[in-house]
This record gives structure tokens, C-alpha cells and sequence, in this order.
């Protein structure tokens, strides 16, 4: 089992699968929260459902909209179960505390290079710390 | 994170349930950040538009105004920027759709908390803005930028709740840029061109953000010729805030903390990576659409000023719009009233374009408008709207404002 340690994180501990790209992160940019699918048709995931998935990704960018959006999406049930991202803005953050939803970043890798979309891995944001249970 | 005994007393409940969630709400957030301690604050910009809110947020804001004053009492002064509010308009772009009183509900409940529901998409200009080195808490992306980079206050991104959060507890946690370290310059840019409109500067802080792509970078760029105007300043950061999530940036010899090299990095040394004028034609060329059937033209982000609005009621004076293109020139309520008054939104109507207050393009359902007309090309001269857009499926041509109101006219992409 790989352990991937980051920074102390927010919200509650979860496991599921991943899905992961290098690719940027914004709930306004790239997402259809209606359909719960990847919408910008440059990102890597394009077109595919992150709902309940463990989304990993490189950054998040842009504006304010995540911090209202994901609390939204998680009372609508189309959101991710959880976020990683090598970087995380403030936003984001601001958005993960709101909505409860669990988010590390500020990992000692690169998080999207470490872990594989279909991986099954268990977060645990109390002690900034990503298990790879199976790959 | 150090609570003083105010803060404590907050988190114990004392001074009421609001306070309680949102010193408990920023404590996580400071932690998640390192944050040592808050900072008061003492102007609040709150980000309400209704298509990021969802329901949920709506509902949150009605719960916290329907508590006793003494559960939610007020520690600043906040705006909040709730848009939707061009009934006429709204009734032509989502037909079926009242947007007007969908967003009743929760105009009234800011208002009922205290804050003034003045509803500019980007209000740098109008309310008393915070002075150089100030700490304050701002939503909006531009405006946290403009506020750090041109005018020299101290403010991270601080999202709807999190300054809704602000409001009540009258502080913000002290970190990112709070600290004077994070301010200073971590990559160097120079140009080997002179921009031209504010869709160059837009491009250029485009370029920069696509480079740097973090909260964390702060960008000095050295220019050569004229000083920018603020409005062009302000088209670069909003756009860098927009491709990058920058949050702060200088430009040497132009913004109030890069006096020169050594003062905007702190001593470091960096090397300027040069972005020239091929990049900027490479950036135009990437979203091309020259000769297409242009469906829409919108004019907004920031909202337009007065002299811009000048400008193309000049452009448009006994012209007209083809039919079968839309023309939205987007500006704040007081600015169109003003335009009104001096007959410039009567020149543009009547060529075919609708002058637009109360709400921007990009943040207020712009997915469901194209659904709603089966629209596909866009023009703006807004970088940073081309790249919310192409996420909401349109097609975007950046272009000033200039030949987006002749392409307009024609009724397709002109070059």
C-alpha cells in the first residue's frame, strides 16, 4: 500500500476512486454541474462523470463561484467525494469548508503523476494523508 | 491558529449564532492555510450572483436573516453584488424564466442582514475603496486583484461565504496576502510590444496566467511606452486572476509596490521571461472564427464606463445591428442612467443593441441563455469572458470593442 503525505486538509474521511489528470480545476470552468460531467473540451477529462469519484488534478483556478458551487453540488448529489490538487487557492478551501467536502493538497509528490484514475484510494484529511489501497 | 478574546468569545457562541458559525468557518480555512491569526477588516465585498449561489445558498443566507439581530450582528461594511435585476433584458435571454424574483428572495435577506445589495458586478469604483496596505475582504476575483496590485490594500480571495463569514466577524484570517513576504514578486515578464486595447492587455494577462497557474505566484512585468490606464491595468489582472488564479501581480514603475525591480521582489533577482508579440497573435488565433455567422455580441467584464459607451454610440449612430445578431452592451444601473440621461443608450437602441444593468454576461447563466437560442459564436473584448464561455459551450472571438460592434453590424466574424 502507498501512503502520499500532504498538508493538513478539510473535511471528513472517504474512500472511493479516483479519477485524475494533470489538468486545472474549476467547478465554473469545466464542469457541467447539471449532468455531473467534465465540459471544457480541452481538459483531459472531458466528458467523463466525476460524480462520487475521488477528483484528482493539478491546480485550482479562477474565480469565486467553487466556494457556493460545491456545497450546492453536494446537496444536489453531483459532487466529487473528494478533492486533491497539487495546489489549492483559497477558493477552493473556502468552498471545501462550506460544503464539508473533504480536500488535501500540498502533497510531498505530484499527486496526479501518483495516483491513476481507477485506483482505489482512502483520504484523510485530519492528517493530510492519501492511501493508494489498490492500483 | 491564536484566538484573541474577542475571537474566543465569538467561537463560545457570546455574541450570537452568526458569529459563532463564521469565526468557526474562517478558524478551518485560516488552519487549512497555516494562518497565525485574523486581521479586522473594515469593507467586505460579498459575492452573491444567484447562478453560483444554487438554492442552497440562497436558503443559507434567508436562515441567517431570519435569526433575532442579536444572533447576527454586523462587524463591517459589505456590498454584495446580486445581478439578474434587467427584467426586460432577462425576459429576452431566458424567456420562461423569472430571474428577477428568483433572486428576490435572497436580495431581501442580504438586505435584512445589513448589507447593501448594491449589485455592481465589480465595485472598485464605486464604494469607498480601502487605502494602500489595508486589510480588507473581497469576493470577486478582479477586485481582489485590482485591490492588491493597483491599489496596494491586503486581501486574499474571499468567496461568498467566506466573506459573508467576514461580515460577521468583522476580521479575516492573516495569510497569503496579509503577509508581506507573499507579496513580492516571484516571476519576471517584460514585453517587446506595445498593447494597443484592452483586449491586448487582457491577452497579456491571459499569457500569465496560463504560465504561472497559481494562487501563489505573484507576476512583476516591465512595459515598455505609455503608462496603462487603469482600465487597462485592470483588463490584465482580471484576466490573470482568470486564466492563473493570480491574486496579485506588479508592473514596474506603475503600481504602487514595484517602484523598480529590487522593491517588487524583495531583493531576489529574477529573470524576465519575454512575452512578444507573436504570442499575442497566437492567442488571437487560437479562438479564430473569422467569417463565421456571429450569434452574439456581449460587452461586459468588468461592466462598461462611461467613455467606452461613448465610443460605441459613435460607432453606432445610424447603423444597425443585423438581425440576426444579438448586441449586449453590459454597464452598472448608475452608469446606464447616466448614459440615458446624455442620450447614448437611446443611439444604441435604437441601431439594435440593448444596453444591459444589473448583472454580467458570464455569471448569470450564460449556459442556459445559449441553450435557450441556440446560439454558438461570441464576440467580446473580454479575455477573461472567452474563457468562462468556451467552458458554457459557446465559440469565442476575442476582438475589441471596435470590431466587435462592426462585426455586429455585419452580422459575422470580421477580421
Amino acid at each position: 500500500m502507498t501512503i502520499i503525505k500532504g498538508h493538513v486538509g478539510i473535511g471528513p474521511a472517504v474512500e472511493g476512486i479516483a479519477l485524475a489528470a494533470h489538468d486545472n480545476f474549476s467547478t465554473r470552468y469545466d464542469l457541467d454541474r447539471d449532468r455531473g460531467i467534465v465540459s471544457r473540451p480541452s481538459h483531459k477529462l472531458y466528458g467523463e462523470s466525476y460524480v462520487g469519484r475521488i477528483l484528482v488534478l493539478n491546480a485550482a483556478k479562477g474565480g469565486v463561484a467553487s466556494a457556493w458551487m460545491l456545497r450546492e453540488m453536494v446537496i444536489k448529489e453531483r459532487a466529487p467525494l473528494a478533492l486533491l490538487l497539487n495546489d489549492a487557492n483559497p477558493v477552493m478551501a473556502q468552498g471545501a469548508a462550506f460544503a464539508d467536502l473533504p480536500l488535501i493538497d500540498r502533497f510531498e509528490t505530484d499527486i496526479t503523476a501518483a495516483i491513476r484514475s481507477g485506483d482505489r484510494i482512502a483520504v484523510d484529511p485530519a492528517h493530510g494523508v492519501v492511501r493508494i489501497l489498490s492500483e | 491558529m491564536k484566538l484573541n478574546d474577542l475571537e474566543q468569545a465569538m467561537l463560545d457562541g457570546i455574541h450570537g449564532k452568526a458569529a459563532q458559525w463564521a469565526i468557526g468557518y474562517q478558524k478551518s480555512v485560516g488552519t487549512f492555510f497555516d494562518a497565525e491569526d485574523f486581521v479586522p477588516v473594515r469593507v467586505i465585498h460579498v459575492s452573491t450572483d444567484r447562478e453560483t449561489m444554487g438554492d442552497s445558498g440562497v436558503a443559507f443566507i434567508e436562515e441567517l436573516a431570519t435569526m433575532p439581530p442579536a444572533e447576527r450582528r454586523p462587524r463591517a461594511f459589505a456590498t454584495a453584488d446580486f445581478r439578474g435585476f434587467d427584467e426586460e433584458t432577462f425576459r429576452f435571454l431566458l424567456p420562461g424564466r423569472d430571474l428577477a424574483a428568483e433572486s428576490r428572495e435572497a436580495v431581501d435577506a442580504l438586505g435584512q442582514l445589513g448589507i447593501v445589495t448594491s449589485h455592481a458586478y465589480v465595485n472598485d469604483h464605486s464604494v469607498t475603496a480601502p487605502g494602500f496596505g489595508e486589510a480588507c475582504g473581497y469576493s470577486g476575483t478582479p477586485s481582489v486583484v485590482y485591490m492588491n496590485g493597483i491599489v496596494g490594500a491586503r486581501c486574499n480571495f474571499e468567496a461568498g461565504p467566506s466573506s459573508l463569514a467576514a461580515f460577521f466577524t468583522g476580521r479575516v484570517p492573516r495569510y497569503g496576502f496579509h503577509l508581506d513576504a507573499n507579496r513580492k514578486a516571484t516571476h519576471g515578464f517584460k514585453l517587446d510590444f506595445k498593447p494597443e486595447t484592452v483586449v491586448d492587455w487582457g491577452i497579456v494577462g491571459a499569457l500569465i496566467g496560463r504560465k504561472l497557474n497559481s494562487y501563489w505566484s505573484v507576476p512583476a512585468l516591465e512595459i515598455a511606452g505609455a503608462r496603462p490606464t487603469i482600465l487597462e491595468l485592470n483588463h490584465m489582472a482580471l484576466s490573470m486572476a482568470s486564466y492563473g488564479s493570480i491574486a496579485m501581480f506588479h508592473v514596474i514603475g506603475i503600481t504602487p509596490e514595484a517602484p523598480d525591480w529590487t522593491t517588487a521582489t524583495g531583493g531576489r533577482r529574477l529573470d524576465a521571461e519575454v512575452i512578444s508579440l507573436a504570442d499575442l497573435e497566437d492567442f488571437y488565433a487560437e479562438w479564430g472564427g473569422v467569417g463565421d455567422k456571429l450569434d452574439v455580441v456581449a460587452l461586459s467584464t468588468p461592466q462598461l464606463d462611461i467613455p467606452e459607451i461613448v465610443a460605441i454610440a459613435e460607432q453606432l449612430d445610424g447603423r444597425k445591428v443585423h438581425p440576426d445578431t444579438t448586441l449586449l452592451v453590459y454597464a452598472p444601473i448608475e452608469i446606464k442612467q447616466a448614459c440615458a440621461r446624455i442620450g447614448l443608450v437611446d443611439t444604441i437602441e435604437k441601431a439594435g443593441g440593448r444596453v444591459v444593468h444589473g448583472h454580467d454576461f458570464f455569471a448569470t447563466f450564460a449556459k442556459e441563455i445559449r441553450e435557450a437560442h441556440g446560439w454558438s459564436r461570441l464576440m467580446t473584448h473580454s479575455v477573461k469572458m472567452v474563457n468562462i464561455c468556451e467552458g458554457y459551450g459557446y465559440k469565442p472571438t476575442p476582438a475589441s470593442i471596435d470590431r466587435c460592434i462592426d462585426s455586429a453590424i455585419a452580422g459575422k466574424v470580421l477580421p
